[in-house]
């Protein structure tokens, strides 16, 4: 075959590629959830529950965390607080200590958070669990709200939402007013993807499962908050987006953490192929064209951007098309080799503030 | 218009950021570099 041919193969299916990931997947999205919505029906039931926190290291948030669920709203008679610390070396076990009677805390060596989640599972004693960090805190209405949609019982798992400070914009942290953007728009996937169906997974801030649909997790597990919700979806329950029931959270202040930040993440959507290749088989699947179109797209997005700048360039003098997409993409690095100015002069001001 | 490019710039910055730590997610679990806690 002639190369440029190849070439410009290449460049039309990586176009269609973040095309497809970025306009159509959310434009089919949008369609889909307006024409054929899946209701759930939601009731002000208020069934026991546990929640379930693993920290390592979180004491000093700890103390905030465990106030700020007994400050709930959710009857505390109905209300387990599980704390598993995974290998403290702080004093988080002083402050479990204090708890003790409004906690059970499990003391853990060194594991890893899914083990540390599934040393909690065991000595949770009622049938909705409940999942959330240390570093969160609750609105006083989350868990009622939380767990609402479990009285429709096609609903096996439920996630809340996590509103990060930097959503609401402005101030001098590039990193999170980018991070804020983007979470809004990974938030209106969710809620779209829930309202034909399931999420692809929940916010590990704060979300339940049907204890009855757990599978515990294997101890590598990166992304507990996708791969148990996943196993969830792949027993034929639903996982829904509820945005009443709502956490909250600081982002990540440095580019260079969050960067870390995304690093796990990605690596753990990975790794999630690994652990339930299931989720690609179609039949098995009940969300498989979301997943494919929202996880894995995702995925392969870095590489048909690279792939697009690589043959726009080389096709840039063969025709306009691809010289205009060149000059784009050019433009579009350019904007943000600028956003990394603006995030390290922002770093700078805030350094000679403090 | 200054502070719609560096909205843009901003917003710009965080997707390449994001599209890299694809790669970098990748390359860190084939190494089998511990990213998780």
């Amino acid at each position: 075959m002639d190369t440029v041919v190849l070439i410009e193969a290449f460049f039309w299916t990586a176009l269609a590629v973040t095309l497809y990931v970025y306009v159509g997947y959310p434009t089919l999205l949008a369609a889909w959830a307006r024409l054929a919505p899946k209701p759930v029906h939601r009731s002000p039931v208020t069934p026991p529950i546990s929640i379930i926190i693993a920290a390592r290291n979180e004491a000093a948030s700890l103390q905030a965390r465990i106030e700020n669920l007994l400050a709930s709203d959710y009857p505390s008679e109905l209300m387990q607080i599980i704390v598993v610390s995974d290998g403290s070396t702080d004093p988080t076990a002083d402050i479990l200590a204090f708890y003790k009677g409004q906690v059970d805390s499990v003391l853990l060596p060194p594991g890893g958070k899914a083990c540390a989640l599934n040393a909690g599972v065991e000595v949770a004693t009622h049938d909705v669990l409940v999942f959330t960090d240390a570093r969160q805190s609750f609105a006083p209405d989350a868990l009622r709200a939380l767990v609402a949609p479990l009285a429709d019982p096609h609903v096996g798992g439920v996630s809340g939402e996590l509103l990060l400070d930097c959503e609401s914009g402005g101030g001098t942290s590039t990193i999170g007013e980018g991070v804020g953007a983007y979470w809004k728009y990974e938030k209106w996937l969710r809620k779209q993807e829930s309202l034909i169906g399931s999420t692809l997974g929940s916010t590990g801030a704060i979300h339940a499962l049907r204890r009855e649909l757990w599978q515990p997790l294997p101890p590598e597990t990166i992304l507990d908050d996708v791969l148990a919700p996943m196993q969830v979806v792949l027993s034929g329950a639903r996982v829904v987006f509820e945005g009443s029931a709502r956490a909250y959270d600081r982002v990540a202040p440095e580019a260079a953490a969050e960067f870390q930040r995304k690093t796990r993440t990605l690596a753990g959507n990975y790794q999630i192929l690994r652990l339930q290749p299931r989720l690609l088989l179609p039949f098995v699947n009940p969300v498989w064209l979301q997943f494919i179109s929202h996880k894995l797209g995702r995925l392969l997005v870095p590489y048909a951007l690279f792939l697009l700048f690589i043959c726009s360039a080389a096709l840039s003098a063969r025709h306009p098309i691809y010289a205009v997409a060149f000059a784009g993409q050019v433009a579009f690095y350019g904007l943000a080799a600028y956003g990394a100015v603006l995030d390290r002069r922002g770093r700078a001001i805030e350094a000679d503030i403090t | 218009m200054s502070a719609i490019i560096q909205r843009l710039a901003r917003v710009s910055f965080t997707f390449v950021m994001m599209n890299v730590a694809a790669v970098s997610g990748l390359v860190s679990l084939s190494l089998g570099r511990r990213v998780w806690r």
